[in-house]
């Protein structure tokens, strides 16, 4: 560190050239927050997957009757089911899409790591009760003892209604794996309130498995118990659901980690150009320095500092920027297509640190082999 | 003026060799950047071309009034023949309207990598194969009417697990074999066909969702159009095949191609800022032989052209270069996204986004420097060591 004021005086030297590619590696480092950020958050969606957790729907949309739900749960193997019906809808203007997820009381079992127990307690309390996620709760600007009101134009009430009334009983956190958040209401409250030939019917059952080991099995068993019914199923474990690299079918990792890559190859020649540069404008200084009883340890620590200086500071601004950026994604995102916010994780930082030595390593490794082999006498000279 | 910038610039490449590492900063930038963007572009106009190929300009698509999809369109049994028997339908050989009646659901599948996805399973009627010249049967035979059999599209073969001659798809109140394979060489690759009626009646379904009909020009979609939508028992949007799918294409690409563009657009702004910092120390290694040039009575606009005409074909090579990389990578590989499968493609007018593409960041980041170039007393240039 001793060696600072060296460093800064030959970075000060060319200003336009300390500038120009400071702000290169920044913009550099900021596309690799984003990437690598965007991987780490499908990386944690996949983590905190569940496998004991499994969802199984009618394959062909539409609804299948509850009592689908009553079979599943006195299946050997399941712990609790509950069955869930969607209902979706807009708020105010049908920009605004939105939609609850009406649940029976198996849901606090099944959801008990979504939403606390005590909580699921206060919203079997009220009939028109919902626990909302905070990321919802501020999306329409609700605490709790607001009204939420959805109007839904494709599940109609017996009375011909169309819009459904709820109370924001509790507000809860959110999960990693629901980008956009989530609502929760009471099942029997829709569906007691629809024409009797709508009534007992699911959209969803979700189920806990006694053995995580045996949720694929009993996956399996659903689909073939079904497969031959009039509704049949499609189910899949938590855990596969939200196995990474299931963004619509891309490769999540492999795309974040090729164009992080790409953007330190672009800047990996800038900053290997620059310091070349720089220590070839300064041969005869460096020979000085050695002349004077520098040793050549010295000298290499004069370069690989300069050269990592860029990069670090660049770095921890790129990834500062790409966190900043981050955070604005969900609002320019369309409601219907949800995308997970990139996360600057431990690991991303790790990552970023890993790539900012790298790229100065591998810039000051030339310009380091040339000074420690050159020739004092000719280099003071100038004739090297 | 135009034999000075000849002058200068020649002047300017012959130094190149000399400044081949700081040069190649800018090939390199640029080479990146047009690299992941066009790889990124190779699934847009990869999905856009399978698009297009599906919509033929001599077809028109009938769905109810106002549907954006085919799924969200409903036509009636009772509407379908009224449809189809319409002026402006042609007619095949036994006198029968090339029309017909088709379903479309989607249908759960399994890729390969072992994520879920969804695919869309389509029902043909009898002139369903007439209507599509494109179709092909590579594998196995095909369907037969009235039974419950289903054939496969090479790219749904090859991208979801499940989907061989032999394979059973489970569809609601049983299971249907797969017998066998086709290829249109468009969007229908990376679907499955059925018949018609007997997805119908297995579906519980009371509808079709569209009607395709092959008009007897392409100029008869106003005839066809104005008889379906004068009349009363009717209410149904005529639009033409090709139209119809460079809706539904640009709906299916949107969010890929907006993020492709932003990650190319960060990548552009670090490639610029690479290109500023070579070229201004182009321009001040030059400085002196610049100085040399001006006293000799060479103007200065030669001077600043030449010096952005270099950032130019150094940021076009690098373009070429990623555009090249871009294309061993990607281009005739398999892609999919949501629900489509499609071949990447680089296409030449891709290509040649790229390029202008790099134009544009060698122009801005040429312009700052040039003009510095230009700018500099002689007598100073001539000076300074």
């Amino acid at each position: 560190m001793r060696h600072l004021p060296l460093v800064w005086a030959a970075i000060v030297r060319k200003p336009m050239r300390a500038v120009l590619t400071l702000l290169s590696v920044t913009v550099a480092f900021t596309l690799f927050g984003l990437m690598i950020g965007l991987n780490a958050a499908f990386d944690t969606i996949a983590e905190r997957a569940r496998a004991d957790r499994v969802y199984t729907w009618p394959r062909y949309g539409g609804s299948a009757p509850i009592t689908v739900a009553h079979q599943i749960e006195a299946m050997p193997g399941i712990k609790a089911a509950t069955g869930l019906n969607f209902l979706p809808g807009y708020v105010q203007d049908p920009k605004n899409q939105a939609f609850v997820l009406m649940v029976d009381q198996n849901a606090a079992k099944v959801f008990g790591d979504w939403v606390p127990p005590d909580q699921w307690n206060v919203v079997w309390r009220e009939r028109t009760g919902i626990v909302m996620s905070r990321m919802q709760a501020q999306r329409w600007h609700k605490k709790v003892g607001d009204t939420f009101t959805i109007i839904c134009k494709t599940i109609k009430r017996a009375d011909g209604g169309t819009t459904w009334t709820f109370r924001v009983v509790t507000i809860v956190d959110d999960i990693p794996q629901i980008f956009n958040g989530f609502i929760f209401g009471n099942f029997d409250y829709i569906d007691k309130a629809k024409p009797l030939a709508d009534q007992g019917k699911i959209s969803e059952v979700d189920f806990l498995a006694d053995d995580p080991a045996n949720s694929t099995a009993l996956a399996a068993q659903i689909d073939h118990t079904f497969a031959n019914s009039a509704t049949p199923m499609q189910t899949i474990t938590e855990k596969l659901a939200r196995s990474g690299n299931d963004f619509g079918g891309l490769d999540v990792k492999k795309i974040t980690f090729g164009i992080a890559l790409a953007g330190m190859f672009m800047v990996l020649f800038l900053t290997g150009n620059g310091i070349a540069e720089s220590v070839r404008e300064r041969f005869a200084e460096f020979a000085t320095l050695k002349t004077i009883g520098f040793s050549d340890r010295a000298v290499t620590a004069i370069v690989v500092l300069e050269s990592a200086l860029p990069c670090v500071i660049g770095a921890v601004l790129g990834v500062g920027l790409a966190a900043v950026l981050a955070r604005q994604i969900p609002k320019l995102m369309p409601p219907t297509f949800s995308m997970p916010m990139p996360t600057m994780s431990p690991a991303v930082m790790l990552w970023a640190a890993a790539a900012a030595l790298a790229v100065a390593a591998l810039s000051a490794a030339l310009p380091v082999l040339r000074l420690r082999q050159m020739d004092i006498a000719s280099a003071l000279s100038g004739r090297a | 003026m135009l034999r000075q910038i000849w002058i200068v610039s020649a002047l300017n490449f012959r130094s190149l060799k000399g400044r081949f590492w700081q040069s190649m900063v800018i090939v390199v930038g640029l080479g990146a950047t047009i690299g992941v963007l066009l790889s990124m572009m190779s699934m847009t106009q990869g999905m856009r071309q399978a698009y297009f190929n599906t919509g033929d300009p001599g077809r028109a698509i009938v769905v109810s009034q106002g549907a954006d999809s085919e799924g969200q369109s409903s036509i009636s049994r009772a509407a379908a023949p009224i449809i189809m028997s319409a002026p402006g339908v042609a007619k095949d050989k036994d006198g029968k309207p090339l029309a017909d009646r088709q379903l479309n659901m989607g249908l759960p599948v399994l890729r390969k990598n072992g994520t879920k996805g969804f695919t869309t399973m389509r029902g043909f009627g009898p002139q369903g194969v007439a209507l599509r010249p494109e179709f092909h049967l590579v594998a196995g035979r095909m369907f037969q009417t009235g039974k419950r059999e289903l054939i496969v599209g090479v790219g749904a073969r090859t991208m979801f697990q499940q989907m061989q001659i032999g394979d059973k798809v489970i569809l609601p109140n049983g299971q249907w074999p797969i017998v066998g394979v086709y290829t249109t060489g468009d969007i229908l690759d990376g679907q499955l066909i059925g018949d018609t009626e007997t997805m119908l009646t297995a579906l519980n379904r009371t509808a079709y969702n569209s009607v395709l009909v092959r008009l007897t020009s392409q100029d008869a979609l106003d005839t066809f159009r104005k008889a379906l939508t004068t009349n009363p028992a009717l209410q149904v949007t005529v639009t033409r095949h090709s139209d119809w799918y460079k809706k539904v294409s640009d709906q299916a690409t949107g969010l890929l191609a907006v993020l492709a563009y932003v990650v190319g657009v960060v990548m552009a702004i670090g490639a610029l800022f690479g290109c500023l910092n070579t070229m201004y120390a182009a321009v001040s290694t030059r400085a002196r032989e610049i100085a040399t040039l001006r006293a000799l009575g060479y103007g200065a606009l030669p001077v600043a052209v030449s010096v952005i005409l270099e950032s130019i074909v150094l940021a076009v090579a690098g373009a070429l270069a990623g555009a090249a990389v871009a294309w061993l990578l990607n281009d005739g590989k398999t892609g999919t996204w949501g629900v489509s499968i499609f071949r990447l493609t680089v296409s030449p007018g891709l290509v040649g986004l790229g390029v202008s593409w790099a134009v544009v960041v060698a122009l801005a980041g040429g312009l700052l420097p040039s003009i510095r170039a230009a700018r500099r007393p002689v007598v100073e240039a001539l000076r300074a060591a």
